[in-house]
């Protein structure tokens, strides 16, 4: 944060995102990262619910909304959270779902991140008066109440599907990307590898992918990992208030269909803890694992 | 320091334009045509009363002029607090509506973002580099953070409001109360407050708490602090001046979670069916009801932008290098 | 920092106190009536009509007038009870045909509006001749009545150029009567599109107060019927509750805090046995009145749903037990190929429905289609048109209508075992009814005809015609068939106690709607009716002893027999 603090009184105020300190740590940081707690036991839960929902679906209903078992059942050896109140396989959907989930964060993430990178790489590298607009566009963007802003377009798409849920979330999650991105290209650019290769005639782009993105590539690493978790949770929040997609199954989506259907009333939790539990374990699994890569790549931060 | 504010501004007041110009164009791209909805409704089945209807609400509705005027009327309209007449409450005006439902959200939001703040922070900032401490709230913090607004929400209210009935569930006042200030409706009012409320402070908490952490432990690990300690200070006078230092980012920070936390309480609202402006966004979806949606996503923006402005002020009045007159960038 | 900390454990222990209060308070709430509730004992609660902020008390906005304006407030000639099939004067004392084209009806002596002015003919003429304004709901009784006198203080008389009896008899017993001397002067604006704020009416109960989530009436003591009809309210007063969710309303309907809820509530046949003190009409399945029909809708104007053949197939091929069991959990009964609600079993040519009705029978599907020469082109199990290009249909409902969304969903499935692809698609609300008016839809569900007092209303809404360019509020199918739609007109002109000769005209219809299956009849809605027995007992059912009235407090129930379970309603025992 120090390099940051310099420049501006707006630090990247996203709790665990931190900096990366000079070159050649590569290394030394998969050392680090293989006795790291929180990153391995974090990325062990991720992986593993990943493969959940990449293999998971193969071995259920083709169609998780089809009507497989008695309605309304507790957990059973048949079905193992159960059935809803129509008699669908809550285990299924809620592999169905994790697919959503990972879909909606990997894609959302990447599309909000690159948008983040180049309006920041940009900003940063070339200064000046692209900076002050890109900076105020960003600045804009930033102060909009996110999901106040996808709520009205998603109240007025006509058809939603998954993926144009996850191009709307990464639309406009970008900003505080785009902001970091740009504090650590001014940090990076007057450093001396890049004065060198400058002077050496290298062209602008050439600069940027070849010299500074690999210095900043944990860096990205990390926001990834902080966009994937924000637009799950963005994405469950408008699955739940009747904003999703308007077919297909999700996590939220799950939430959504038991309240509608009064699970809570009607003592089925089965229906509506493992939908949640499963986001909350992803997300804060990733949570954790960028703690513990943070921890990796900022040697300070090292337990002692 | 005048340069910072009137940059500020200028950034809200362009947000502010940009908000209202998706919030008119939106509507008008897509389809669903609020006068077709109602005259629907009306039930008429003579061709002449449809048409007669039609022209009532075109008018009414204000879609009988060009479109730049219906631009410039949205923006006059606004001006004048006049958001257009709702169709769910038809024919209630959008303003009174929103109006009756703020006190409640911001009766939740206000107190669960300060002392969400205030305690993650010293929470926080407690915890940072006790390992004991550290290593058994840490995780709880995360998951606390990583949880869906809604779903701990559900959670609590299944657990403390159905099944130990220890709380209400349901609407911000009993349905056998009429509004007064007696110490029974009041007692009521907070009974049905408390669980909204606790769900919006536990997960923000978990995200103040964490931050202040981290925070905490760069200062800590910073040169001035070590210097600091190498000069024989105590360790409570470093933590001091580090909490001082880490709170200023995260006094940002709560200008930027801001949003996210209004997010949080329109599906708190939502699950305990709490009358406040997150009930309306759900009646506004299911109803169509456009006019209410957009006089909502304004009062949103609107909300932030100021909460936003405030939070600048305060900022410029805790950061110390402001304060000795240095003045700073945005 | 104390300071702040300590406001925190105030804070915390203040909610806790507060709850800790009210639970105590529920027990003695009944109790004390000054303080700020309503005395609980004599106040019924209500939910499950009312679905945003009452907003205006208007009984010609017969769509969104406040729940009890028009029953609870302003009255009308008659009462119809489809339970019974009896109309039952109400203001009126008799109405009588006294020739073929000309209709008298009397009121009763010593009616008053509430605020003290006698009601007379007069108000019951100024109340048809409003019709006379084109955005008035009933404008198009003007198009057969000729004129609309007072004869005396007590008799009205209406002259028919051409009589429609059956359009009459609903007209007396739906629309309610205003007041003349304060409607007079409104414009057709105020008339059909203002709140009428500060309501006078005629009936057992007046305007309180209202809030966002909530309406008011408190009992008039001074309305006519006491004496008159020596009927009696019981609540002092009903407040209506706004609650939009249903998962909401069933959570207070279980807590004890709604005593009436009109709410469809998924799950309440294992409640109702639950030991919550509920009740529904009936005991056992289907547990609710029969309220509609839901039809499917195909769009008649295009291939290959203009095919009366490919109709049938797709009827056939609907799993409608599917959906009565496992969408609705058995609250909802399959319906009759007719589509006649149970209340005119009467008017079922079970002859005609034996030899031209259908079931669910998926081989009987695919056969039919073969036989109208639908066939699998390109192997991918599902038919093709007739020119070979592929068929797909879409069957839209209401985005968030979650039980019309999941019935969406089983038809699909069922229409693709017979080999048809039909998907299921679920737009906003809004987009399904501009789709459903301009027509530009293939499949739809709808279920707008209520039971009432003829099925006139029913033939009506499958036949009308001419087709505008607009469909409001009928035939979305675009079904013509001009020789049907003149018996639905003679139907109209055919006096209501003539069953004989009204059951002549229907077997022709039924043939017409059964051979050409312009609507699929799937199953009727329910009078969603769950009634608590915790302050108020002696609820409408089926059961020998009780009230069998129906138990609704919907737009348009409580003239169809509702406002008398309201003098049914016995405080429960206190415990």
């Amino acid at each position: 944060m120090s390099e940051v603090d310099g420049s501006a009184p707006e630090p990247a105020a996203v709790p665990g995102v931190a900096t990366v300190h000079g070159t050649g740590v590569r290394r030394e940081a998969l050392y680090f990262a293989l006795r790291n707690r929180k990153l391995v036991g974090g990325l062990a839960v991720v992986v593993a619910f990943l493969l959940a929902a990449i293999v998971g679906p193969w071995f259920v209903t083709e169609d998780p909304l089809t009507y497989v078992g008695p309605p309304a059942a507790g957990p059973s050896g048949s079905y193992w959270l159960g059935t809803t109140t129509f008699g669908q396989d809550v285990w299924a959907q809620f592999l169905y779902g994790l697919r959503a989930t990972f879909f909606v964060g990997s894609v959302a993430a990447l599309i909000a991140g690159v948008i983040g990178m180049v309006v920041g790489f940009t900003a940063g590298y070339r200064g000046g008066l692209v900076d002050e607009v890109l900076n105020m566009i960003t600045n804009v963007v930033l102060v909009l109440p996110v999901l106040a802003v996808l709520m009205i377009i998603a109240a007025y798409l006509e058809v939603r599907s998954i993926e144009v849920q996850a191009v709307i979330i990464g639309l406009f999650s970008w900003p505080w990307v785009a902001r970091a991105v740009r504090a650590q290209t001014l940090s990076l650019r007057s450093r001396e590898f890049v004065d060198l290769a400058r002077l050496s005639g290298l062209p602008v782009r050439r600069i940027i992918f070849r010299e500074i993105a690999p210095n900043m590539a944990s860096y990205l690493f990390m926001v990834f990992i902080l966009l994937f978790g924000g637009s799950v949770l963005f994405a469950a929040t408008l699955d739940f208030i009747g904003l999703g997609p308007t077919d297909g199954i999700s996590l939220g989506l799950m939430l959504n269909h038991a309240k509608q259907w009064s699970a809570m009333n009607l003592g089925l939790w089965w229906w509506f803890i493992p939908p949640g539990l499963g986001i909350t374990v992803i997300v804060g699994s990733l949570y954790i694992m960028n703690v513990g890569l943070d921890e990796v790549f900022n040697p300070k931060l090292r337990e002692m | 320091m005048g340069r910072y504010f009137s940059r500020k501004l200028l950034i809200y007041a362009l947000t502010f334009v940009v908000a209202v110009t998706i919030n008119w164009l939106i509507p008008r791209f897509m389809p669903g045509d609020p006068v077709s909805a109602m005259v629907a409704r009306a039930g008429l089945q003579s061709p002449e009363g449809v048409a007669a209807m039609r022209e009532y609400y075109t008018g009414l509705f204000g879609f009988d002029v060009p479109v730049w005027q219906q631009y410039l009327n949205f923006w006059g309209g606004l001006l004048s607090g006049d958001l257009g007449v709702s169709l769910w409450a038809f024919p209630q005006p959008v303003t009174s509506i929103i109006m009756a439902a703020v006190p409640y959200t911001l009766g939740l939001l206000i107190p669960a973002i300060l002392l969400s703040w205030w305690a993650g922070n010293k929470f926080g900032a407690y915890a940072a580099r006790k390992k004991v401490l550290d290593n058994t709230v840490l995780p709880i913090w995360y998951v606390l953070t990583a949880t869906p607004y809604m779903w701990l929400a559900i959670l609590l209210a299944w657990a403390l409001g159905k099944v130990a009935g220890l709380f209400p569930v349901g609407r911000s006042f009993s349905a056998s109360l009429r509004p007064d200030w007696s110490w029974l409706f009041i007692s009521d009012l907070i009974s049905h407050w408390f669980l909204p409320f606790l769900s919006l402070f536990l997960v923000a908490f978990g995200g103040w708490a964490i931050g202040m952490r981290n925070l905490i432990i760069y200062e800590l690990e910073a040169d001035y602090s070590h210097y600091l300690g190498s000069l024989g200070a105590p360790s409570r006078l470093v933590r001091r001046y580090a909490f001082r230092n880490a709170l200023l980012p995260q006094v940002t920070g709560l200008a930027l979670q801001l949003g996210v936390i209004v997010g949080g309480a329109v599906v708190t609202e939502i699950v305990f069916d709490y009358r406040g402006l997150g009930y309306l966004v759900l009646e506004a979806i299911k109803a169509s009801d456009f006019f209410l949606l957009q006089g909502i996503f304004l009062f949103i923006v609107i909300g932030v932008l100021v909460a936003n402005f405030i939070i600048d002020i305060v900022y410029v009045l805790v950061d110390p290098r402001t304060r000795a007159g240095m003045g700073g960038g945005a | 920092m104390r300071n702040r900390l300590r406001f925190l454990i105030l804070l915390l222990s203040a909610g806790l106190t507060a709850a800790a209060c009210t639970g105590a308070d529920g027990a003695n709430a009944g109790g004390d009536a000054a303080g700020g509730s309503y005395p609980r004992a004599e106040t019924l609660f209500t939910s499950g009509t009312q679905w945003g902020p009452p907003s205006n008390w208007n009984p010609i906005m017969n769509w969104t007038y406040a729940t009890g304006t028009v029953g609870l407030l302003y009255e009308t000639l008659f009462l119809y009870d489809p339970l019974t099939d009896e109309y039952e004067p109400w203001l009126a004392e008799n109405g009588d045909w006294t020739n073929d084209t000309t209709y008298e009806v009397t009121l009763r002596e010593g009616l008053t509006w509430s605020d003290g002015k006698p009601i007379t003919a007069e108000d019951v003429v100024f109340t048809v001749e409003l019709g006379k304004m084109e955005s008035v709901p009933y404008h198009n009784l003007w198009d057969y009545l000729d004129s609309a006198e007072a004869v005396d203080e007590h008799t009205a008389r209406f002259t028919f150029g051409e009589p429609r009896y059956q359009q009459w008899a609903n007209w007396v017993y739906f629309n309610p009567i205003v007041p003349k001397h304060l409607w007079e002067g409104k414009s057709e604006k105020d008339v059909t599109a203002g709140a009428n704020e500060k309501p006078v009416g005629s009936g057992p109960y007046k305007y309180e107060t209202h809030d966002q989530d909530r309406q008011v009436w408190v009992k008039n003591d001074d309305w006519w019927g006491k004496d008159t009809l020596d009927l009696d309210v019981k609540p002092r007063y009903i407040v209506d509750l706004v609650n939009s969710s249903n998962e909401a309303a069933l959570g207070q309907l279980l807590a004890g805090d709604i005593d009436l809820s009109n709410n469809f509530l998924p799950g309440i046949a294992s409640l109702v046995k639950g030991g919550y003190k509920l009740q529904t009409y009936f005991p056992e399945a289907p547990f609710m009145l029969a309220a509609n029909t839901t039809w499917m809708i195909p769009n008649t104007t295009k291939a290959p749903l203009n095919d009366a053949a490919f109709r049938r197939a797709l009827a056939s091929s609907v799993d409608t037990g599917k959906i009565v069991n496992s969408v609705y959990g058995q609250i909802v009964s399959a319906a009759n190929p007719t589509g006649l609600l149970p209340i005119w079993d009467k008017y079922v040519d079970q002859a005609t429905v034996d030899r031209l009705g259908w079931t669910f029978d998926t081989g009987e599907a695919k056969r039919l289609l073969a036989q109208a020469g639908y066939r699998d082109t390109d192997g991918d199990g599902l038919v093709e048109n007739k020119d070979g290009s592929p068929l797909e249909l879409k069957l839209a409902t209401p985005s968030g209508w979650t039980d019309w969304n999941e019935a969406a969903r089983v038809i699909a499935e069922g229409a693709k075992a017979a080999g048809i692809s039909v998907t299921s698609e679920t737009p906003a609300d809004t987009v399904v009814q501009d789709m459903r008016e301009s027509g530009e839809f293939d499949l739809i569900l709808n279920n707008e005809r209520q039971m009432d007092n003829t099925p006139w209303r029913y033939y009506e809404y499958i036949f009308n015609l001419p087709i505008q360019d607009q469909q409001t509020t009928m035939n979305f199918g675009r079904y013509e068939n001009q020789q049907a739609w003149d018996l639905v007109n003679q139907l109209d002109a055919t006096k209501v106690d003539d069953l004989e000769g009204m059951n002549k005209i229907i077997s022709r219809l039924q043939q017409a709607q059964l051979t050409d299956v312009p609507v699929i009849p799937l199953w009727y809605n329910g009078l969603w009716s769950q009634a608590s027995n915790n302050v108020w007992t002696n609820w409408p059912s089926a059961e020998g002893g009780a009230p069998a009235y129906v138990p609704s407090m919907w737009h348009g129930y409580l003239q169809r027999g509702a406002i008398k379970m309201l003098t049914e309603l016995r405080p429960a025992e206190q415990q």
